[in-house]
């Protein structure tokens, strides 16, 4: 093996692995249930897992900057909602979209004022805004879920087939854009000093309670789109959407290898480790198993990531305090 | 001289002073709306609710000592009601021995993450949602997500049901010999001033002569085997056992916890904080129902709550940090 290429596979290795984990169970589906790969079985899975996608790549940005959001499910219902309401009072499709996406903004934007400028602990912040938005949604509209909505709503306005296109395209786009601007960009760089050492990147220039914040509004607005992309393949806005989603995203962030004392981890981590959690309980369908056992499936994935880092990488008490 | 008074009122303010303030007037509040909230018959009520989440959120208080977190113990509690009942109705195994089953299973599961956490150096944070998936997901498995074990024998259900003589239930003994045995090991004994210190720093200490490692899977196992018993006693107020029992309970006991003053990054905190958070949320609940306002306010008004304490906690902190 040369060289260049050793060198590309031990940066690479998480993503690497990941991807032969994602590899075999696709070779083990195409020997044994080669009616998984059948075109509307993976559009549904595309279509499915494209909105978990996008709250992922906020949440890569939220834990690479060494904070965390679990949140995130209240505020895909608050979203889900507004664009809802908003598609209810006539207001034109483009305007609904960035709506739901400035409307998880603001929410991102509370929890980073929070974090960011008073210096509290994201974890028990975020704890206490899901709770909060939760019960508020539920105070609002009473578990009432957003019907009657206009046909420009559903799918776009486009039909089913184009809409199920666009959701796909809007969130490879999406990813596409971050994949490359965390990599790329001055900002991008500055969420990975951040997360490395706030009091290196500071005396770097750069300013790390503004990062910070930004990547809590970033999440939001993530969130935003995600939940109008999930609320469009559906008839009625459910009021109770998102529950768990946070930790589901999560999942899917470390399984991709971003460390969650951050400044380490990458975009491409992300999506092999949604596309990995997300083909898993399908698979487990198609391959006869019950699905009941899905769940403890995916924390065994989670555990076995963790896990094998740990044991090439370094010796105990690296992360004891975290 | 008025201002050096101040300053030395303002320095024997701690936290349990100011949420034991803030508790009674809670208790005013209530006992002027609501009929019936100042009685024998709703202080049982009040017990009966807290029994579970209060045994839990005593083990969660050593473990965020500690710097940690432990996200899995609603999913072991869920694990070890079913596995309890799985135990009496699939196996045949008398009552008294079935009982058994879920403290057992509640240590193995906290020696799962007591291995993981303390051996392997992960970050508890993760290792507990890999966990929290895994347990959860083994008891949807076993369950098939809807199996349910009921018709437990009165002898049992007088764990979660029971009244001792003079009306007293059966989880106020159980809570106050927990909580007993959690405030003297923690504030009592060396191996309680040595959690607070790996709680502070995990290094310093290892250098001071703690067995680091040790500690912390101590910590985890109790976490688990308090899970257990509380699996048990779940099964028995409710007089059932499924695969979602305690879901989210994680969740209350980290609020309790942080509310009574413990720092979500270690090494500050008491038990009797802790309690007293517990009170707080478990009378916000009850007396919101008793004086009928909508039930969401309290879930608003405990994130309000965390957010507050979280803010007084940082103030005080930054002035008694040792």
């Amino acid at each position: 093996m040369p060289d260049s290429v050793r060198r590309a596979l031990a940066a690479y290795r998480r993503e690497v692995s990941v991807a032969v984990a994602l590899l075999a169970l696709l070779g083990l589906l195409a020997l044994r249930a080669p009616a998984f790969f059948r075109a509307q079985n993976l559009r549904d899975l595309l279509v499915g897992n494209a909105p978990v996608l996008i709250a992922a790549i906020g949440m890569t940005l939220v834990i690479l900057a060494r904070q965390i959001d679990i949140s995130i499910g209240s505020q895909f219902a608050i979203c889900g909602v507004a664009a809802g309401l908003l598609a209810k009072a006539g207001v034109p499709m483009p305007l609904v979209g960035l709506g739901a996406v400035l409307a998880g903004g603001a929410l991102g934007a509370v929890n980073g004022a929070l974090v960011a400028a008073l210096g509290l602990p994201a974890i028990v912040v975020t704890l206490a805004m899901m709770v909060l938005l939760r019960e508020c949604l539920r105070w609002a509209t009473e578990g009432a879920w957003v019907e009657g909505l206009p046909a420009a709503f559903q799918w776009f306005g486009l039909g089913q087939a184009p809409g199920r296109l666009a959701i796909v395209v809007i969130a490879l786009l999406t990813f596409a854009a971050f994949a490359w601007g965390l990599g790329r960009v001055a900002a991008g760089r500055a969420v990975y000093a951040t997360g490395s050492d706030p009091e290196a990147a500071w005396l770097a220039g750069i300013r790390p309670r503004r990062v910070v914040f930004t990547t809590f509004v970033f999440m939001g607005g993530l969130v935003g789109l995600a939940a109008l992309l999930t609320s469009i393949q559906f008839i009625d806005v459910q009021t109770g959407a998102g529950v768990g989603l946070e930790l589901k995203v999560i999942a899917a962030v470390v399984v991709g290898g971003t460390s969650i004392t951050g400044g380490r981890g990458r975009l491409v981590g992300t999506l092999l480790g949604v596309a990995l959690l997300g083909a898993l309980g399908p698979a487990l369908a198609f391959l006869g198993t019950e699905a009941h056992w899905e769940r403890a499936l995916q924390g065994l994935v989670i555990l076995l990531a963790v896990t094998t880092d740990t044991l090439r990488s370094a010796g105990p008490f690296r992360h004891a305090a975290s | 001289m008025p201002l050096p008074r101040l300053e030395r009122l303002r320095g024997r303010l701690t936290h349990e002073g100011v949420l034991a303030l803030a508790l009674a007037i809670e208790i005013a509040c209530f006992a002027a709306l609501g009929s019936n909230f100042v009685s024998a018959g709703n202080a049982v009520e009040i017990v009966r609710a807290s029994g579970e989440v209060g045994l839990l959120s005593l083990a969660q208080t050593a473990v965020i000592l500690t710097g940690g977190i432990d996200l899995s113990m609603g999913s072991l509690l869920g694990l070890s009601a079913v596995l309890m009942g799985a135990a009496w109705h699939d196996l045949g195994l008398p009552m008294a021995v079935a009982v058994l089953v879920a403290p057992a299973v509640g240590l193995a599961g906290g020696a799962l993450n007591a291995v993981l956490v303390s051996r392997l150096g992960l970050p508890p944070l993760i290792v507990t949602l890999g966990t929290y998936s895994l347990f959860r997901g083994i008891a949807e498995g076993i369950t098939a997500g809807v199996r349910t074990y009921t018709g437990f024998p009165r002898s049992f259900l007088f764990i979660g049901q029971g009244h001792l003589p003079g009306g007293v239930p059966f989880q106020l003994p159980l809570l106050l010999v927990a909580a007993l045995s959690f405030w003297l090991l923690v504030h009592r004994t060396p191996v309680g001033r040595g959690l607070r210190a790996i709680g502070f720093s995990p290094e310093g200490a290892r250098y001071a002569g703690i067995p680091v490692a040790r500690r912390l899977a101590s910590v985890y196992m109790l976490s688990g085997l308090m899970a257990g018993v509380a699996g048990a006693v779940y099964a028995a107020r409710l007089g059932q056992a499924k695969a979602d029992a305690g879901t989210g309970f994680e969740l209350l006991a980290i609020t309790a916890v942080v509310l009574g003053g413990t720092s979500i990054f270690g090494g500050r905190g008491s038990i009797h904080g802790t309690l007293l958070g517990l009170l707080a949320l478990a009378l916000l609940h009850n007396g919101l129902r008793l004086a009928d306002l909508p039930a969401e306010l309290a879930g608003i008004m405990t994130g309000v709550l965390l957010i507050a304490a979280i803010g007084a906690n940082r103030l005080l902190s930054e002035r008694s940090r040792p």
